[in-house]
Order: structure tokens, then sequence, then C-alpha cells
């Protein structure tokens, strides 16, 4: 073994042990720890750590090899477990880097049909992992296929991490394509809907800005990065007279709001006759969920989370609350708005939205859903990140009290200041609130069940009957609905419990997003044993249906059922609507928005992937046998699908 | 007229497997549950209300039957809707055609006992 062999597996297995313990340990512990500590703990493991180098920095010799693979060694400090692409030539270096140098492991190569389906698995990832996956891609068509998705990103405030492929020195490109695949400035494209990106001129500039990119990304409120990795720094020797470091990364402690703010809410808490709250990015991790539930029982106050009814659906990020807890007004919601005194929405854009109603008639008009004397409070972090171009902070609500902080990392000290200011007196008068509100849910529960007995044989089959003969397949399993929402009949009819039971919608409503971060999320899964659940929409599945080959490729398990229902009917309400307002009768409204002459045979085009699939199925009798023959491949392993054919609601 | 594609209509319709589904509900008006069906579909009631007019609570539209509003509150929500519901005139929605749909609507199956879902 030469010396230089030597060197770079040393160094390697050196860096392979910095991932397991690096960044996405020490981003989970930082999340735990910000609860109670904001200080991050000093000397931790880091990525850059070693037993005998400075605390803050690792050495990496330089003996010839390309840049590319110093790339691959901070990309393994951060931790990464996968990385999405569809090849380029663009970072050709960097791919070679990582499935030789790199050995194909943390980060593993996975590979993608459409650049929009690589940054969707990056998207559905974070959301069931807590963590960020990389994505590659072109600066010039690679991004440009992507970014719808990033713009969903964006609005979802996921961390999505792009590194682009670049030739900025004129004179080193081919002439012909490697022309039309340059750019000046790959990141403009996306730099109203990313959070922070760099084009780095050098191999330590690289490094500094990928770790600064992470953290970036991670810091609430979090969102997509772009790091252009050049095609000359990738594939050009690492200059032997230079000695790279890795920087260290120090997962950021998220920002809370103001601790008098704090405690002025939580007096109004305390004294309010009907507080509720609004739930939407609020759970970023379990702990959400369970600080949430903490505060709302200390309060026995209700809450409203995943409201999917309203258009668009308020509330519908993460899973932030039990569906069945006797406090979650979700399925009163209209009533519990109406009737609360004072309300707090949590991490939500659309406050407004949640808090009127617009009608969209001829003449469009809003009206307010609220009592008059209502107090109005957010506690957001959305506020530290609004750009101007694109709209997705939603129409200004004004609010009694604006707290400026994240949502989660501010519960604890919230949780504490209404502690203080309970007296026995308050607490019976909350317990004969909270079994007003759990009488209250239970019948709004009952009046959802019997819904969902009407027509239950119909075919098409109702969306409520699949998700009851969904929800009977997988109830006693350690399930995660990964994607689709069905009519809003799964939170209504099913128990989720667990902060990876929902991953809520794509953000910018963007469609295409449903296939990909289903897979994406299921890949997270993988590892965990949990079954993957993908209600499909039709319509969605077919941007990029190539996504259903990486499933296959790369074995990543998923119980995908499709929701056929041959129309983009969304749109279809929409012309319907246009064309009642002109009086021109809506008999052609399909025209443009039916999916159908001819209907897509989805169970063979999953087949001719390397899928198991079974349907179409109209008849609801024989949804639960498919079902349980699709879970049996999905336990061994594999991507299954059954196409049931569903009403158009 | 039917303006319709009979393919598109096809694919459209709803045929209930139910036993019960072809009880006739009360009959309130003179209208036919069987051309009501197609008026039902043609006009799009559908899209928003489900096939049976079960109802969905993703657009919000409430099930419409088979307890169903008085006939006079149904035409006159059919006319005037309240929120979000595009109003039909009675240009591209007869008086006919709509007793046609509130016989239909009235005469869905009943729900299956609730035990038959899983909780
Ligand atoms: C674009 C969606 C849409 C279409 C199409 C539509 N509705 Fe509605 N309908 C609604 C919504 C939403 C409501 C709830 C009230 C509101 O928002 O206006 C509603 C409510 C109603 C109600 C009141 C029910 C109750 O119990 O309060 C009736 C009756 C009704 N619709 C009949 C019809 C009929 C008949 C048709 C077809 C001719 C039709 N609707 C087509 C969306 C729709």
């Amino acid at each position: 073994m030469s010396q230089s062999d030597e060197v770079s597996k040393g160094r390697r297995s050196f860096l392979l042990q910095a991932a397991a313990t690096g960044a996405g340990a020490a981003a989970a512990a930082a999340t735990a720890a910000a609860a109670q500590a904001p200080t991050p703990p000093q000397g931790a493991a880091s990525p850059g750590a070693s037993p005998s180098a400075s605390p803050s920095v690792s050495e990496v010799r330089s003996e010839g090899r390309p840049g590319s693979d110093y790339m691959v060694d901070v990309l393994k400090s951060l931790g990464f477990e996968y990385i999405c692409a569809n090849p380029g030539s663009s970072f050709r270096g960097l791919h070679e880097s990582i499935i030789n140098y790199g050995g194909n492991s943390r980060p593993e190569l996975i590979t993608c049909m459409h650049e929009e389906s690589s940054v969707a698995m990056a998207h559905g990832y974070f959301k069931a992992e807590g963590t960020p996956l990389p994505v590659m891609a072109h600066g010039t068509v690679g991004i440009q296929h992507a970014s719808m998705a990033v713009y969903n990103a964006w609005c979802d405030r996921v961390p999505v991490y792009l590194i682009l492929g670049n030739t900025l020195d004129a004179t080193m490109r081919q002439p012909g394509v490697e022309w039309v695949h340059s750019v000046q400035d790959a990141a403009a494209l996306v730099r109203d809907f990313t959070k922070w990106d760099d084009s780095p001129v050098s191999l330590q500039h690289f490094g500094e800005s990928a770790v600064r990119a992470y953290k970036m990304a991670m810091t609430p409120p979090s969102g997509p990065v772009v790091i252009v990795a050049d095609t000359e720094l990738q594939e050009q020797p690492i200059h032997s007279d230079r000695t790279l470091v890795i920087p260290k990364l120090t997962p950021p402690s998220p920002p809370q709001a103001e601790s008098g703010a704090v405690t002025e809410l939580a007096r109004l808490l305390v004294e309010a006759e009907q507080p509720l709250f609004i739930a939407d990015r609020l759970a970023r991790t379990p702990a959400g969920l369970e600080r949430l539930v903490e505060l709302a029982e200390l309060l026995q106050a209700g809450v409203v989370s995943t409201i999917p009814n309203l258009m668009p659906p308020v509330g519908a990020g993460r899973m932030n609350f039990p569906t069945r807890h006797p406090l979650n007004q979700t399925y009163r919601s209209n009533a519990a708005i109406a009737a609360a005194d004072v309300i707090v929405g949590l991490e939500i854009s659309n406050f407004f939205g949640a808090t009127n109603i617009f009608i969209d008639q001829v003449e469009r008009t809003t009206r307010p859903a609220i009592r008059p004397d209502a107090k109005l409070i957010t506690l957001n972090s959305t506020d530290l990140i609004q750009k101007a171009n694109y709209q997705d902070f939603q129409r200004y609500a004004a609010v009694n009290m604006a707290l400026t902080g994240d949502g989660e990392a501010t519960l604890p000290s919230l949780i504490e200041a209404v502690r203080r200011l309970l007296t026995d007196q308050r607490k019976s008068t909350f317990e004969r609130r909270g079994k007003a509100l759990a009488e209250a849910s239970a019948a709004a529960r009952e009046r959802f069940r019997g819904d969902a007995a009407l027509a239950w044989d119909a075919s098409p089959i109702t969306t409520a009957r699949l998700a009851a003969e969904i929800w009977e397949q997988i109830r006693k399993e350690d399930w995660s609905l990964v994607s689709g929402g069905l009519s809003g009949w799964p939170v209504r009819l099913w128990d989720f419990t667990k902060h990876y039971q929902h991953l809520g919608v794509s953000g910018g409503s963007g469609i295409g997003y449903g296939a990909p971060a289903a897979i994406g999320a299921a890949l997270a899964n993988r590892k965990h044993g949990r079954l993957s659940v993908n209600i499909q929409n039709d319509g969605d599945l077919m941007y990029a249906p190539g996504v259903l080959w990486t499933a296959a490729h790369h074995r990543i398990p998923v119980l995908t059922i499709m929701n056929n229902n041959r129309a983009y009917h969304e749109e279809m309400m929409h012309v319907q609507r246009m064309s009642n307002r002109r009086n021109r009768g809506v008999d052609r409204a399909h025209i443009g928005n039916e999916i159908d002459n001819p209907g897509i045979d989805y169970a063979k085009l999953a087949q001719s992937m390397g899928w198991y699939a079974e349907g179409p199925i109209s008849n609801p009798r024989d949804i639960g046998p498919a079902l349980k023959r699709a879970i049996a491949v999905v336990k061994r392993g594999e991507p299954a699908m059954v196409d049931v054919m569903v009403q158009p609601r | 007229m039917n303006r319709i594609s009979s393919i598109a209509l096809a694919s459209l319709l709803v045929v209930s497997l139910g036993a019960g589904a072809q009880t006739p509900g009360p009959a309130a008006t003179a209208g036919s549950a069987a051309r009501g069906k197609t008026t039902f579909f043609r006009v799009g009631c559908h899209q928003c209300h489900g096939g049976e007019a079960q109802g969905s609570p993703y657009s919000t539209a409430p099930k419409l039957g088979p307890a169903a509003l008085p006939f006079a509150a149904f035409t006159l929500f059919t006319r005037k809707p309240r929120l979000q519901m595009p109003p039909y005139s009675p240009e591209i929605l007869s008086d006919a055609e709509l007793a046609d749909i509130y016989a239909y609507v009235t005469s869905r199956a009943a729900p299956v006992a609730l035990d038959k879902l899983p909780n």
C-alpha cells in the first residue's frame, strides 16, 4: 500500500466515523437540547474534530487527487445518507468521486429520472427524517427542471441542499453543449425562493460555503440552499502546496420569542375563556407535537391543526397534534374559530385565511370568521425569512400581538410561563372547558363517521370508503402516511399520534410533488421499518412517473394506492365556476380537465418499471384483499401499487 | 340538449353496487330520479358533492341526500348559494331538471351501520 493510499484510506475511515457522529446526530442533539439550553455544547463531537487535530478543523492532504474528492469529504462530514441526481456532465467529477473515492456510501447515489423528482424526494425525506438530503443538478437545465420543486420546499420551509454543476471559466468550456450548459450565476433562477447560495472559486471556499449552506438551511425558519460546484474545482487536482480543512459545523439553536412577550401571551391564555391554537408548520420535530399536547392540556384549550377543507389547506403543514385527542377541534374548526376569544396562530402563514371567510363569487368578498372581540396572536418565524417577489407569505393579518421566533423552540418557555400563572380557580374552569371541548369533538367525529358511511357500496368508490379500507389494513402496523390527502378522510378516520404519520402538504401546491416526496420519505422510513403509505393522485403521478423506477431500482418499500379519479377535478371546479358565472352551462367543463379517453392503466405503468401492481379496482369489496397482497410485497422490501377507481371528491 | 360526449359521461357514471341503493326516497317532487342522475352528472353537481351526493370534506360541499333540505330550500340554495358554490340560474338548469336532481339525491342509499367502519 502506497503512502498516499494509506493517507487516503485512513482519512476516509475517520470521515466516515465523523459522519456517523456528525451533523445528523449533532443536529438531533441540538434540537433536543434547544428546548432546555440555548447554548450548544462546547467541544461536542463535530464533523471536523479528530483526536489529534484542533477541535475546529481537520487536515485533508492533497496529493494529486481531484478537487471533487475533497468535496466528497465535505459532504461526508455533513452526515448525508444519500444524494439524489439525474446524471449530468457538469458534475461528472463529483459523481465519480462519490461512487469511487467515497465508496458510494454516506452519501449513496440515488438515480432519479427528473430533477424535479430529485428535489421532491429530498423534500419528503427531510420531513420524515429531520435531516437534509442533497441533490446534484446541472446549473442550467437541471435547476430549470428542479425549480418548481425548490419552490415547494421554500414554501414548506424545508431545507433542500442543492449542488449545481457549472463551468464559469469560458476558456475551459468545450464548444457546443458545455456552453449551453453554462451560466454566469447558476443560483439566480431560484434566488427568489432559496435561503442562501454561493458560487465558490476555490476548494477551501467550497468547503466553508458547503458547511455554511448546511447551517443556513437548518436554522429555523429552514429553507433550500444552493452551492455551485465549478467543474474546474471538481476536476483539477488538489494543489499539493495547499492544506485543505473541513470547517466544523455547529448546529444552531433556533431563535425563541422575546421573554416579555411570551409572559404576556401566557397571561392572555390563562385569562381567556375560549383560547384556541391553530398550528401549521409548528412541529419541526417530534418534540413540537409533544409540547403542543402539553400546552393544550395544561390550559384545556382547543387545537385546530391540519384543516384540509380550507382552500388552500390551512394547518396541513405538519403533524402537530393527535387527530383523536379530545382537545382536537379540527373537525369543528369553523365553530371553534367562531367561539374563541384568544386565537394563537403557531407557525402559520395563512392566518388571515384561517380567521376570515373569503367568498369566490362574482364579487370577491371577505368577512371575519371570528368574534369581534377576539384577540389574535401569532408566534411565527416566517417574518424572519420573507422575500418580496413570490407571495407565499399570504394576506397581511392584523393581529394584537406578533411574537417573532421559532414556534417549537418557544413552546417550553410559554409552558413554563403558563404554569407560573395557574391558580386553582382557573384550573377548575379549565377542567369544565376541557370536558365541553371533548364532547364537541367526539360529536363532530361521529358526524364524520356517519358521512363516511354514505354511498358505502358505490362504484367508483367513495374517497371515504377507500380511506376506511386502507385504515383497516394498516392500523396495526407502524405506518407513515408519506403523501396524499384523499379529500381529508384519513385525518378524519385514522388515529394519527406520531410525528412521522403525517408529513403534510407540498407547500407551493406545485403538482408533481406527491409521488417523489412519498418515495423520498419512504427512503427515510426504510431503515426505521415503517410501512410507508402513499395515496397517489393520478394527475400528480403523471408529471414525472419515472420516480416509480427509482423506487424499484433502489428497493424503496412503499405502498402506493392510486386515487384514480381521471381528471384534474380542482380545475374542473374552477371552469364550472366560470361557466356558471357566465351563464353558459357547465356541460363542457371536462374539456381540458379530464384524464380519460383513454384512461391510464397505472398498474401496467408501475409493472413496466418493476413494481408489483394491481388494478384498476372498481368494486369496493376488492380493495381489502388487494391491499393485503400489496402490503406483503412492501414488507419484503419492495414497492407495490393498488390502482383504485374513485369518485371525483 | 346534451352536449357532453357519451364516452366522457360513461366514464363518470356512478353505479351503486349496494342492494339498498335503488330504494326510492320521499317523493317530494314529481321529478324522475333516473333523469336526475344524468343531469346531476351533466351539470357537474357530482364534482363537488360526489356522484352519490354523499358530500366531501375537501370541497366543503355537504351531502345532499338521502335526507335532504325541503325542495324549496334546495332550489333556493342552488339558485343563490351562500358561500363557495357556483350559482345555477334557470337558464342553465331548469326547475324541472332541478326537481329531477332532487328526486335523484333523495333516493340515494341510506348510510351503512357505523360498525362497518374500522375504528
Ligand atoms: C364547485 C363546487 C360545487 C358544485 C359544482 C355544486 N355545489 Fe352545491 N355546494 C357546494 C358548496 C361548497 C356548498 C356549501 C355551501 C357553500 O359554500 O356555498 C354547497 C351546498 C349546496 C346545497 C346546500 C346543502 C345544505 O344542506 O346546506 C345544495 C342544496 C346544493 N349545494 C346543491 C347543488 C346542486 C343541485 C348542484 C348541481 C346543480 C351543486 N350543488 C353543484 C359546492 C358545489
